[in-house]
């Protein structure tokens, strides 16, 4: 019952926070909104059992990039938008991923509501969602794409590096 | 989840938060006291003995001054940001134990608001949330001196957090858990300052940085920008920030007295008592530092931070991890 009440708590907050990501004008405030939608959706995490998701969740992307996220958009003094693309072109994107979102859920409903849903009192693991958990599985089963993970930040911190010294070379 | 949890977990809430707004005013008095006889001055010392009521009677008269929002501020955002930090303050106070666990009508109470089994990514998360009440306080009075120190708070929040993660996890990595209370009790014998030296000294000097105190208090550099982030804040508001800089004070010493001073461990005396006897010792040294040492510059703040503390951050996470795999501790 109260995981029932917190769940739509914190997915409704989430969901009001990420349309108002969307329709509010001023960059700021979207970037606030953004951290109401991170912080919901680590209320979720924690309500999954994933405490250490859910506090890497608040600590990484609420407590630091958004951080930046806010430091630019303040450095450059972001005053309202300046649209992308046409009021055409845009709605024809939006119409787009509007229909193919659309499919994609119709498909995972169609196909028996995803894994979910076919296990729904599937018993957890003893030690699940723990760090010491998490650490075990992220040297073992899934080394490979967190090693690839490693590899990806690697050169975006070079290329950071590269690109930020071209500029006063 | 029964009455009694209940009841216990508000008595402790409470106990936290009154120590808290009780605290401050005796933090500021000392400040004051201390700061002035380092100076050669007397520091305060009409209202009340010893000029101990002069920051309650500072309170009301910031209580009852007038509550100014700039015409062009951004209005919600400016009445939300000052309580911000205060917010995320007392929620990292909550994981910090303050005494071993004690029998109250026949219950096993610890002395801790609750044991989170990731405590330190708990209090890592909070107070880089903490950063939030000060770049938005900044940006929304719609000036430029504010936002300057908004920008340079976030800039040095982002840079020293880096660090100060880095320098605790190297203790985590000897204690193999991270909830507080197991930290502290894994220092009954040895406190972790005598093998983590230097994660202290990194931590300690990230933690000055992340409580924007002086010498790393840029975001605030009255020199330079009036008063920073806070200039257009008057009355509560104000207050709200000055408590939160000493709440936060708290919080980071509570950290470095859980992880490298053994907590509430001690001979003779109650732990509660030593906790407290270490908490004044960590904000004397605050107050001492600020007393001593001249503000930074600010590339030679960003400098130090990721050239020096950094670096050697992960140095000291590396020969720790090297040791322990050499031991075969784990």
């Amino acid at each position: 019952m109260t995981e029932a009440i917190l769940f739509s708590v914190f997915s409704v907050s989430a969901v009001c926070f990420a349309v108002n990501v969307i329709f509010r004008r001023n960059a700021v405030h979207c970037a606030l909104h953004l951290v109401g939608v991170l912080l919901s959706v680590s209320g979720l995490f924690v309500l999954l059992n994933a405490q250490f998701i859910a506090a890497i969740q608040i600590l990484v992307y609420a407590g630091a990039i958004m951080v930046l996220f806010l430091f630019v958009v303040m450095l450059l003094n972001v005053k309202g938008e300046s649209p992308l693309l046409t009021p055409g072109a845009a709605k024809g994107f939006g119409f787009f991923f509007a229909v193919l979102a659309f499919v994609e859920l119709l498909w995972i409903v169609l196909s028996g509501g995803g894994e979910g849903a076919a296990h729904p009192a599937a018993a957890l693991p003893p030690g699940f969602g723990s760090p010491a958990e998490i650490g075990r599985i992220l040297y073992s089963t899934w080394l490979f794409p967190f090693e690839v993970t490693s590899i990806l930040l690697l050169i975006a911190v070079i290329g950071a590096v590269v690109l930020a010294k071209r500029k006063f070379a | 989840m029964d009455i009694a949890f209940l009841i216990e977990s508000a008595v402790k809430v409470l106990i936290v938060f009154g120590f808290v707004l009780a605290g401050v005013p005796l933090i500021v008095w000392m400040e004051r006291k201390v700061i002035g006889h380092m100076q050669d001055r007397i520091g305060p010392q009409r209202v009340g003995p010893f000029g101990l009521l002069q920051t309650v009677a500072d309170g009301i008269k910031l209580f009852f001054k007038e509550d100014l929002v700039p015409a062009g501020a951004d209005k919600v955002v400016f009445i939300i940001a000052p309580a911000l930090p205060v917010i995320t303050a007392f929620l990292a106070l909550c994981v910090i134990p303050f005494g071993d666990t004690v029998t109250v009508f026949g219950r096993q109470v610890p002395l801790q608001v609750t044991d989170v089994n990731i405590a330190v990514l708990w209090i890592l998360g909070t107070t880089s949330m903490g950063v939030y009440g000060l770049v938005l306080g900044g940006w929304a009075s719609n000036s430029k001196y504010p936002l300057l120190g908004g920008l340079r708070s976030s800039a040095q929040m982002i840079s020293y957090e880096l660090a100060q993660g880095i320098s605790l996890v190297s203790v985590i990595l000897m204690t193999g858990t991270l909830s507080l209370a197991s930290i502290v009790r894994q220092q009954e014998h040895l406190w972790f300052i005598v093998p983590q030296f230097f994660a202290f000294v990194i931590y300690i000097l990230c933690g000055i940085a992340e409580t924007n105190r002086a010498p790393f208090d840029l975001a605030e550099a009255e020199t330079e920008l009036v008063a920073g982030f806070h200039t257009e804040f008057s009355s509560m508001k104000f207050a709200l920030y000055f408590l939160a800089e000493y709440a936060n004070m708290m919080v980071v010493s509570g950290i470095a007295i859980s992880v490298f001073f053994g907590g509430w461990h001690g001979p003779f005396l109650p732990p509660v008592v030593w906790f407290l006897i270490k908490l004044s010792l960590f904000l004397f040294f605050y107050v001492w530092l600020r007393a001593t040492f001249p503000r930074l510059r600010y590339d030679q703040l960003m400098a130090f931070g990721w050239k020096v503390l950094l670096p050697a951050s992960l140095l000291n996470l590396a020969v720790t991890a090297s040791v322990l795999a050499l031991a075969g501790a784990r």
